[in-house]
């Protein structure tokens, strides 16, 4: 059992941890007090405190540009990801686990397409979703997004920590394969699913190349591409650009912050195991 | 775990309970917004001593993207009073105008959603008295 460390090294410990964390929140303060006022950013000497602050800079946001259109997007966009996450990756995942021939070579290459940028695949899921007649449409915004290679290695470490007599005895029982996904591994991988849910969601969230590749119709944009829209039109860095900047931030950090201990749960399953 | 202990504990999750009080919060301002939105805008204008000017003449602005555009003239009455009934927008400026008196500064009026009923707080004051 490892020693525990001495008060002054513990004290030492935290210190650098609280130094850490003022680093990377300062910046996310640094929009937000500037969503909440009028402040340039550039002033020196710069003002820690905000000075008069409101919220209408918010609510320039939501009626000068299509604001509700583009949330609605975003989130009709993000919950066909997530759903495409959770199924085709559990379904792939559970896949790799068993064993059938060229199942090593389906590994590599899965790893191997890891390292191929997706702006390098950006033209053939063009013409792919073009063909398909997808463009200008929900389902072709999420499209690429349905099923990503990290997740379904999240799925497969959380499916092989299941022990295999589990799924052995529910065989015995007669469950078919589809149902010992759904009734014995998904119940048993809630951080995998966790882990799936806020990937998927960050990522298509914040996904800005694809939708602007595909979209045609201004109704159909993005939040990140209506904060594109809007930066040309507030060249200045006034508040209402920081409070879009929020705005289109607040749902990512909500949906971390609700499954953050299955996250960080599902990103460690498996580390420990062999 | 019985089916109504699973209803309980889905209940008193934070995947339940966080959007089930967003949904809350943003029904409950959805109704306060449409009982609220009819675009009606009071307000006074007076003078420098702080007298009503009754016939000047105030102008509603709208706000663009970079400018504002006019959208709306009042007259005031005996009492200075005056009354936008159409407003639509979520950020105005309001400025009068009278033979005699010049005009106001123009006053900004930021609203928290768009076409809310509002009275302007202070009057709109002419830097001179008749």
């Amino acid at each position: 059992m490892a020693a525990r460390p001495s008060r002054p090294r513990l004290l030492l410990r935290h210190a650098t941890l609280v130094a850490v964390s003022f680093v990377m929140l300062l910046p996310f303060y640094w929009v937000m007090k500037t969503a909440v006022t009028n402040e340039n950013i550039y002033a020196y000497p710069p003002g820690i405190v905000p000075r008069d602050p409101h919220l209408f800079n918010f609510v320039d946001v939501w009626y000068l540009i299509p604001f509700p259109r583009y949330l609605l997007n975003s989130i009709v966009v993000s919950a066909i990801a997530v759903a495409g996450n959770v199924v085709l990756n559990a379904m792939a995942g559970y896949a790799l686990t068993r064993q059938f021939p060229g199942r090593r070579a389906v590994l590599a290459l899965f790893l191997s397409c890891m390292l191929i940028p997706f702006q390098a695949t950006i033209i053939p899921a063009y013409l792919i979703t073009a063909k398909m007649g997808l463009l200008n449409t929900y389902f072709g915004l999420a499209f690429p997004m349905l099923s990503t290679i990290i997740c379904i290695f999240v799925f497969k470490a959380a499916f092989e920590a299941v022990p295999r007599s589990l799924i052995d005895a529910a065989r015995l029982d007669g469950l078919s394969e589809w149902r010992i996904i759904l009734r014995v591994l998904l119940p048993l991988s809630k951080p995998a699913i966790a882990t799936n849910v806020i990937l998927s969601f960050i990522w298509s969230w914040n996904n800005f190349l694809w939708p602007l590749l595909i979209t045609r119709d201004p109704t159909m944009q993005t939040l990140p591409l209506g904060l594109a829209r809007f930066l040309s039109y507030m060249e200045d860095t006034t508040g209402a650009l920081y409070a879009f900047a929020v705005l289109v931030l607040a749902p990512s950090v909500l949906v971390f912050l609700m499954a953050q201990k299955e996250f960080i749960r599902g990103l460690t399953s498996g580390a420990t195991k062999g | 775990m019985t089916r109504e202990a699973g209803i309980a504990t889905w209940l008193t999750s934070r995947w339940f309970i966080v959007p089930a009080v967003f949904s809350a919060v943003t029904l409950g301002w959805l109704a306060y917004v449409s009982a609220h939105d009819n675009g009606l805008i009071d307000g006074r204008v007076v003078d420098a001593k702080g007298d009503p000017v009754a016939g000047a003449t105030v102008q509603l602005f709208e706000r663009g993207f970079v400018t504002h555009e006019q959208r709306g003239r009042a007259v005031t009455d005996a009492e200075g009073r005056f009354r936008f009934t159409d407003n639509r927008s979520h950020s105005i400026q309001l400025e009068a105008e009278a033979p005699g008196l010049g005009r106001t500064d123009r006053r900004i009026l930021r609203l928290w959603f768009a076409a809310q009923d509002a009275v302007l707080p202070e009057p709109l004051r002419f830097p001179t008295a008749p």
